[in-house]
């Protein structure tokens, strides 16, 4: 089956795959160019994998959790590509394509001794993961996460739990690819837990603050 | 020429009958039977208006349990023929007999009209039989004509371009979709409610709820224009101006989709958009004055060319008049949005019992910002006013403040609109944007353009808040023109001047 897979959480990458081999990907890495790029590289990777926009049957989307601007457009691309071609939507979670990038390149990992992802979430926090292996089918098995904390809370948090991680820095010791993406969601496929929930993981709650009053600059009116 | 393709109603009746008149002579039928078939149940009639006139129409007949059509008539006045108008007026009926399950379509058509066969041929038609001396008095054969509709609707040569338009700019998610200058869908899915706590539009929950909204509006949108996504010829989406990370899931969403259906895109101007949507209503006549007013815009627009000729004349320095609205209606203990709660909380109010300032019109203001308006001050002006009503320990009235407040901003709008009317010697002004829903606004617009002579336009409410329509109503008119698409590459721009119809 022809899957296109969509990653907008750090640059912007798409890939083709037919099931877990993957025909074309292409990825930018500049931040802040997504709705920009999100098109053409669409395009490009189609054109490379050499195959038809309407013979693709199923999207997987990356989910973040990362900076939400950036990573909605992707969302967005992927579910308006689906209904534009009739496919289906299929969630991955961002970190468990960097995860599975990191295992490929030879990273070990234990219940005890997961590897720990991590990325900027700006604000003095990270994004967060641990995986303690692959399933039978390929997929990375998350012990921990996703989630968003201080990276000090996050150290006092796996030391509780007696982990003792090893450490990948996601846009440093691994970049998030699209074709890692697409093979987690095909591997979840093969494995007969495709997830169909398709929406982002924001991870906190928009800025916003109700007002306190209802009155000028918050100043309550005697009365 | 422009024209717009509506639905009859009995409305229409007087204006039909005179064009029947004009175009059959001793063959017009009469207006009891005109009427008949405008309120027949089997029967679909359509008009076709250019500013604001009746140019043309034509009724189809399907009975629902039959998969065969009739085309019953078609008139076009002759001033208005030969500019494909009977062409798309026939497209029109042709894709109604589809849509209600019709097979077959059949028309009688006089043997001495040779263009009327020319273009029922070139639709597809092909002659079936002949009714000797079918036309009485004077003795003209009648041509029957049969056209296959799957046939049809497979040849897709001369159509008006099918646009689906996307709108994300701020918190409402918008697809519409046209066909040339002809509305078949209108879906509009607002976060509103989210924001009301918090007495305005939050930026991030915008774009949240436009990434939630997109299927659902979108497959909404299909559905009530019965079309598939097949069907659609281009895809027209908001670049700017507008909040920045919301435009963005809409420029993401129209890109996909422009690749995965092979469609070209147009990258189009919000503002523009809202002057153009009256293509949908056969009415933009130009130049025109537009008072764009909402909860992100105050603007004066002198328009002389939809797509080429866009003046920004002024905007708004501080809020927005649709924000003003909001922040008064927290300071007087209403809920958001405050358009509509003031509007109810101004009933029976005197709109001259407080003179609260009117932003901009001093004449040191004036040099400088003649066309440009400020209502931060207005809005501190009540609060203060409040302040200290309450701080005296006197009673107040609210739907004074509320009718002072709200005759404040519509007497600054009017009178700017209509000076950018006078100066320029341009006697028609178009309303649009989502504050024009209150009702004191369209009333005084009323008023002062009778006054002056200038003709007032105010398209729909539907069509004059944010929607898709209007962006893809923009794009048809850019496709109709022989504009090239944009390309692939194109970004939001949250401050896109109005200069920049289309970004490449």
């Amino acid at each position: 089956m022809l899957i296109l897979a969509i990653d907008t959480s750090a640059g912007t990458s798409v890939a083709v795959l037919r099931g877990q081999d993957v025909l074309a990907e292409v990825t930018h890495t500049e931040g802040q160019k997504h709705a920009e790029q999100i098109g053409s590289t669409i395009a490009d990777a189609i054109a490379q994998a050499r195959v038809a926009p309407a013979d693709i049957k199923a999207v997987a989307l990356g989910r973040g959790p990362a900076l939400f601007t950036g990573l909605r457009v992707g969302m967005a691309a992927a579910i308006m590509f689906a209904e534009g071609v009739g496919a289906k939507t299929f969630g991955v979670v961002s970190l468990d394509a960097l995860a599975l990038t990191a295992f490929s390149s030879g990273a070990n990992a234990t219940a005890q001794s997961p590897i720990l992802i991590t990325t900027d979430a700006r604000r003095g926090e990270v994004y967060y993961a641990a995986y303690s292996g692959l399933d039978a089918f390929g997929a990375p098995i998350a012990i921990e996460g996703p989630g968003v904390m201080k990276p000090a809370e996050l150290d006092d948090h796996l030391a509780n739990r007696n982990l003792a991680p090893i450490r990948f820095v996601g846009g440093q010791d691994v970049a998030v690819s699209a074709a890692a993406l697409g093979q987690v969601f095909a591997a979840h496929q093969a494995g007969g837990n495709a997830n169909q929930d398709i929406t982002a993981l924001y991870l906190r709650e928009a800025d916003a603050v109700a007002p306190v009053s209802n009155r000028l600059a918050g100043k309550k009116v005697s009365s | 020429m422009t024209w717009a393709i509506l639905p009859a109603t009995e409305a229409d009746l007087q204006e039909i009958m005179a064009l029947e008149h004009e175009c059959f002579g001793r063959d017009a039928w009469s207006q009891q039977n005109m009427q008949l078939e405008l309120v027949s149940h089997h029967t679909s009639y359509f008009v076709a208006r250019a500013e604001g006139q009746l140019i043309a129409f034509a009724g189809l007949s399907k009975v629902a349990a039959s998969d065969q059509s009739d085309v019953q008539t078609i008139a076009v006045d002759p001033e208005f023929r030969g500019q494909k108008l009977g062409l798309a007026l026939m497209q029109r009926l042709l894709d109604t007999a589809a849509n209600l399950g019709a097979k077959e379509n059949f028309l009688e058509v006089r043997a001495d009209n040779p263009s009327a066969i020319g273009l029922y041929k070139k639709l597809g038609y092909r002659q079936i039989d002949v009714r000797r001396a079918y036309y009485q008095p004077d003795g003209v054969d009648a041509l029957i004509m049969r056209l296959d509709l799957e046939e049809y609707r497979l040849k897709d040569s001369n159509r008006e371009p099918l646009v689906l338009g996307i709108e994300t700019s701020c918190d409402e998610t918008g697809i519409g979709i046209v066909r040339g200058n002809t509305l078949l869908a209108n879906v509009i899915s607002s976060s509103m409610d989210v924001h009301a706590r918090f007495g305005g539009v939050v930026p991030e929950i915008a774009a949240r709820a436009h990434l939630e909204a997109l299927k659902p509006t979108l497959n909404k949108a299909l559905a009530e224009a019965k079309v598939s996504i097949a069907d659609i010829d281009a895809i027209a989406v908001t670049n700017g101006p507008g909040l920045a990370g919301a435009l963005m899931v809409g420029i993401g969403a129209a890109k996909a989709l422009s690749v995965a259906t092979g469609k070209p895109i147009y990258a189009v101007n919000h503002l523009v958009g809202h002057v153009g949507v009256d293509v949908l209503e056969g009415q933009l006549e130009l130049p025109t004055v537009a008072l764009l007013v909402s909860g992100g815009h105050t603007s004066l627009l002198l328009v002389r060319d939809l797509l080429t000729d866009v003046e920004m004349l002024g905007e708004t320095i501080d809020d927005a008049a649709g924000e003003a609205f909001d922040k008064v209606a927290r300071v007087l203990d209403l809920p958001y949005p405050g358009g509509p709660e003031i509007d109810r909380a101004a009933a029976g109010g005197d709109p001259k019992a407080i003179r609260f300032p009117r932003g901009l019109t001093l004449p040191k203001d004036l040099e400088k910002h003649r066309y440009n308006f400020s209502f931060s001050g207005l809005k501190t002006a009540v609060a203060r006013w409040v302040e200290v009503a309450e701080t005296s320990g006197q009673p107040w009235n609210k739907a004074d403040v509320a009718a002072s407040f709200r005759e404040a901003v519509v007497d600054v709008l009017l009178t700017k609109a209509i000076d950018a009317c006078l100066t320029n010697g341009v006697p028609r002004l178009l309303l649009g944007g989502g504050v024009i829903a209150n009702s004191r606004l369209r009333e005084v617009a009323k008023e002062r353009c009778a006054k002056h002579g200038i003709e007032l336009r105010i398209p729909a409410l539907s069509l004059c808040t944010d929607n898709g329509a209007m962006i893809a109503a923009l794009g048809a008119q850019l496709i109709m023109a022989g504009y090239q698409p944009s390309s692939l590459g194109f970004s939001a721009h949250s401050t896109l001047p109005v200069t920049t119809v289309q970004s490449a």
